[in-house]
């Protein structure tokens, strides 16, 4: 009892910084499926150049751990900057170095779903849209695009979560988030309370989490009947 | 971009003492995970009442949280309970084994998935038919359903070991001396975290690639039986080769 009573204090303690948590996740979303929606069209293109790159670096950074990529990036660009632009980047606030990070991170498993979830759709729809005389952006907006939509919905939720955990280690740059906190208040503490702390931070995490799914799979339920009452 | 190679070639000789580490966590967890994975997507198969509950508060719990969560949490409290169990030596321990706690734990949750969708993709006439010919469910179970099951369950436990070789870079949290561990120890002496990080990423890179290639083997190799014996879509190039090929070949 005495140990629900601490966690229910110390999710009170931390829910304040949830905020940092969802600034970086939602920028890097938005960020991260522009990105990705260019790299699908680079692996979509007709150019075998643009192909091999988009390919390239979806498969490098599907290899490379989170940590090290936020590392790079914070390490890096600074010193990238001051030689190609002459700029200092030093003053940066640091979320903007995870969110870099994490758009890159997040374009790659993205580009992927957009890329599979375009191609699932049958190349008929497309001529059928031609056919009756829409325009090529037409078809692709209103004939494609809303069943690729469909497809392509769980994954791109699967990949919002993994996104969502790899945020969390946007502590190790020291921007103070929820993970920060949680280890300042057990600082604060001097050790004690320790698990109690990172539980009510794991279970924050955790109800987003599920609400993410939960929102998801609502939305394609309400897709799926549209669909069948058209069908019919 | 000046960047001090020398201090390069230097961690990359100093960190790849902690590639057998990383490959350690990764394996023991795999290779724990396997059995209790199976068990556990049986379970939920088979909706065994209670714990059939247990199991999906259990997987969702873990997809659900950071693994750095994970890691704190178990990295507090489980020193902590050990030592009321077993006393001071519970400090001695190297933390080599709470990493094989914390991503056993994380891996028995994705593979578990991962069998659960893998089983429900093998037909049930499969287990009627070996019934039928008068084996026993289990040994349906062994013989027919989990060989086919492991087969299309492989590109998902690629995808879940390449989280493990990427997740498993977070061990240094924990004191474990792990690639990324050594490189940030080395880095800290003259500052050059840039140099250090490119070596550790290119040490990742080859691990995953490595990790891409041996699976790509491992289903090209147990998927034999599903490949067509001869190439039946296309036009027939056969006839036109210079080489002709031998009449008994061996299949490929």
């Amino acid at each position: 009892m005495e140990n629900i009573k601490l966690i229910i204090n110390f999710l009170g303690q931390l829910l304040p910084a949830i905020n940092i948590t969802l600034i970086v996740s939602v920028s890097s979303i938005i960020l991260g499926s522009l990105l990705g929606l260019l790299l699908a069209a680079a692996r979509l293109s007709e150019s075998v150049v643009l192909r091999v790159l988009a390919s390239v670096y979806v498969s490098v950074v599907r290899a490379t751990p989170a940590i090290i990529m936020i590392f790079v990036v914070y390490y890096g660009m600074p010193m990238l900057f001051n030689d190609w632009f002459h700029t200092n980047i030093d003053g940066w606030n640091r979320m903007y170095f995870v969110i870099i990070a994490l758009t890159v991170l997040f374009s790659a498993p993205v580009s992927e779903i957009m890329r599979s979830a375009y191609e699932s759709i049958a190349k008929g729809q497309m001529e059928a849209g031609l056919m009756v005389g829409m325009t090529p952006f037409q078809t692709l907006y209103r004939i494609i695009l809303p069943q690729a939509f469909v497809v392509a919905l769980p994954n791109f939720a699967n990949s919002v979560i993994n996104l969502l955990k790899e945020g969390a280690l946007t502590f190790t740059i020291g921007v103070v988030d929820m993970v920060a906190k949680a280890q300042m208040i057990v600082a604060n503490n001097s050790g004690g309370y320790a698990w109690q702390t990172y539980c009510a931070l794991a279970l924050i995490y955790w109800v987003i989490s599920l609400a993410i799914d939960k929102g998801v799979s609502q939305v394609e339920k309400s897709y799926q009947a549209k669909r069948k009452t058209i069908a019919v | 971009m000046s960047l001090n190679t020398d201090f390069m070639v230097k961690v990359a000789q100093t960190a790849i003492q902690g590639v057998p580490v990383t490959l350690q966590i990764v394996l023991v967890a795999l290779v724990i995970s396997f059995p209790i994975g199976i068990l556990f997507a049986l379970i939920r198969i088979y909706r065994v009442k209670v714990l059939q509950r247990v199991v999906q508060f259990y997987v969702s719990l873990v997809r659900g949280t950071p693994i750095i969560a994970q890691i704190l949490i178990v990295y507090s409290a489980l020193p902590s309970l050990l030592n009321m169990i077993i006393g001071r030596a519970a400090f001695a321990i190297n933390p080599i084994y709470y990493a094989y706690i914390v991503f056993t734990l994380n891996a028995i949750a994705t593979l578990t998935e991962v069998f659960r969708s893998a089983l429900q993709t093998v037909d049930k006439g499969q287990m009627e038919a070996g019934l039928m010919v008068g084996m026993q469910p289990r040994q349906t179970f062994w013989r027919i359903i989990l060989p086919q099951a492991l087969i299309s369950a492989l590109p998902n436990i690629a995808n879940t070991t390449l989280y493990l070789i990427k997740n498993s870079s977070l061990a240094f949290i924990m004191s474990v001396k792990d690639i990324t561990a050594i490189a940030k120890t080395e880095a800290a002496f003259n500052y050059n975290f840039l140099e250090a990080y490119l070596v550790v990423w290119v040490y990742y890179l080859i691990i995953c690639y490595a990790a891409e290639v041996v699976f790509y083997l491992l289903e090209r190799y147990f998927s034999k039986y599903r490949r067509p014996i001869k190439k039946t879509s296309g036009f027939n190039w056969l006839p036109f080769r210079i080489k002709q090929p031998k009449l008994e070949r061996k299949q490929s």
